[in-house]
């Protein structure tokens, strides 16, 4: 399974584990996810009847991944998913580079970034499809700005926390406004980006989920919820199992390595 | 009226932050080729000064003119200035090379002069295996190196040096102090140079501006009266040191412990 992962989508491939995740946190791994499953187990067998037992969630997993329509569904909410977070962090980021750079630009979305901040998701979500309709527009709307306010908020403190020598530095060389964006303050702000592309991912991809489950035809949100609907609650279990360990993979895979790539020059 | 060569020439600067004024009025010329020495206390207004000279803090008064530019006004053409700042302020994530390169793109040097213009910088200062390098990888006197080759690299009309050799060991300082002069020698560099050491002054400088207790105003214009090439051991250094601090110890409001300390 890994061999096939890593040749039919290269991206995701993982980091070799290196000698500390063999030596030290394997063990506590293995023990972490056998306690997990033994309490799966145990509830589904005594306390809580309706919840499906490991070993018929992995027939129904292995079932899903020879299933075309689970495909269909999995590459619907992927391509929202990745639609979503890359808008969302393209504009937050933009927008909180804005705002620490300006103090005009802080006095007008500050007091709009406290707003977006302290609403509730599905908040965005209901008024998006009460907008919108059930369409992909109100899944897009609703997740962008759901996300973005998080990613600017990073993004702004870490420009704000920006190494004022090198600002002088850029000054003093007379380096343009371009390039003291491309050479001096992007550079500074990797750390936080990464930080904030993780968590809006990872939000993108949860959310995502709660939208195709309220207003979408299709997708696994709405497969999840279809299931649920019907009570078939091993699908259920099943079908977030595989996106959830999926999202894991691209989260860590991609992402991870960008960092590595982005901070080569830390090592 | 300036000398033909001069380079800059501060007249009658003033420096405020509200009411709060740390240069009360200063005045002075520095000449093509000259290392200029610049001695103060702590909170005199060194770093205002700087500020001001490098253009990055308009004077509250006074002008600041550089090759016959005014500094704060409207101009044809920027003065090309080069900086050694305190910390080296290199970008890390680029390379020796990298942070050469960007400088030279802002600059009018030709793009195909670049390599070799590199190559002699460092060269120059005995980092040329260091080209291809993260600065990370550095020690804090290679970096420093690499942070003058970026100011000597544009030509520009003088440079300024705010106390950088003072996060260094004494072995490197002594080390990049005596391959600093040999440097300005041979480019033939305008240096601005600010610090808190009297022996490193007389022992670079040409000149010496001391600076009185903030607000500030010029003590002393002071010619350093030994020949090069100079050793920082040479008893005549200690002697013009001496003769400083017994100059400076009533302007500067300096006891007994505070001399020593200051020394």
């Amino acid at each position: 399974m890994p061999d096939l992962i890593a040749k039919t989508m290269p991206f995701l491939r993982l980091p070799r584990p290196g000698p500390a995740l063999a030596g030290a946190k394997l063990p506590g791994l293995v023990i972490a996810l056998g306690s997990m499953l033994l309490i799966w187990h145990l509830g589904a067998m005594a306390v809580l009847p309706w919840i499906p037992a490991p070993a018929d969630t992995a027939v129904e997993i292995w079932a899903n991944l020879q299933s075309a329509e689970f495909w269909h569904d999995f590459r619907l909410t992927l391509a929202r998913v990745l639609g979503a977070f890359a808008l969302a962090t393209l504009l937050g980021a933009a927008i909180g580079i804005l705002i620490g750079l300006s103090e005009r630009a802080e006095a007008f979305f500050q007091p709009l970034l406290a707003l977006a901040l302290a609403v509730p998701d599905p908040v965005y979500i209901i008024f998006a499809i009460l907008a919108f309709g059930t369409g992909e527009t109100a899944g897009f709307v609703a997740l962008t700005v759901a996300v973005a306010p998080f990613v600017s908020n990073i993004v702004r403190s870490s420009v704000h926390a920006r190494d004022r020598g090198l600002d002088e530095m850029a000054r003093i060389y007379r380096l343009p406004r371009s390039a003291f964006l491309r050479e001096s303050l992007l550079p500074q702000l990797v750390p936080a980006l990464l930080t904030a592309a993780r968590f809006s991912f990872a939000l993108s991809w949860k959310l995502a989920v709660v939208v195709e489950a309220i207003g979408q035809p299709d997708g696994i949100g709405a497969s999840i919820f279809e299931s649920f609907r019907l009570l078939r609650m091993r699908e259920v279990a099943a079908t977030a199992i595989i996106f959830i360990l999926a999202m894991q993979l691209l989260e860590r895979g991609l992402l991870g390595r960008l960092e590595k790539r982005l901070l080569r020059w830390r090592a | 009226m300036s000398a033909p060569d001069t380079v800059l020439k501060v007249a009658d600067l003033g420096v405020s932050y509200g009411a709060a004024t740390a240069i009360s009025r200063l005045d002075f010329e520095i000449r093509r080729g000259e290392f200029v020495a610049i001695l103060g206390p702590s909170g005199c207004g060194k770093s205002s000064l700087l500020n001001a000279i490098s253009g990055l803090m308009a004077p509250s008064r006074g002008r600041v003119v550089v090759d016959g530019d005014e500094l704060y006004l409207p101009r044809s053409r920027d003065p090309r200035l080069g900086y050694v700042f305190q910390a080296h302020r290199l970008l890390p994530w680029r390379t020796v090379k990298q942070n050469l390169e960007i400088v030279l793109a802002a600059s009018d040097v030709p793009r195909e002069t670049w390599d070799a213009r590199i190559d002699e910088i460092l060269g120059i200062l005995h980092i040329a295996q260091f080209r291809d390098s993260w600065p990370m990888r550095l020690s804090g006197g290679q970096r420093q190196r690499v942070s003058i080759a970026r100011a000597l690299l544009v030509d520009p009309s003088y440079i300024l040096m705010d106390e950088p050799l003072s996060t260094l060991d004494e072995v490197t300082a002594r080390s990049l102090r005596q391959e600093l002069t040999g440097i300005c020698q041979r480019t033939g560099a305008t240096v601005v140079f600010v610090t808190h050491s009297i022996r490193e002054a007389v022992y670079l400088a040409d000149r010496i501006l001391i600076l009185t207790r903030g607000p500030s105003t010029i003590f002393e214009d002071y010619r350093v009266p030994i020949e090069r090439p100079r050793d920082y051991d040479d008893a005549r250094i200690a002697e013009v040191e001496a003769d400083i601090i017994r100059r400076i110890q009533a302007p500067w409001g300096l006891g007994p412990a505070e001399e020593r300390q200051s020394a």
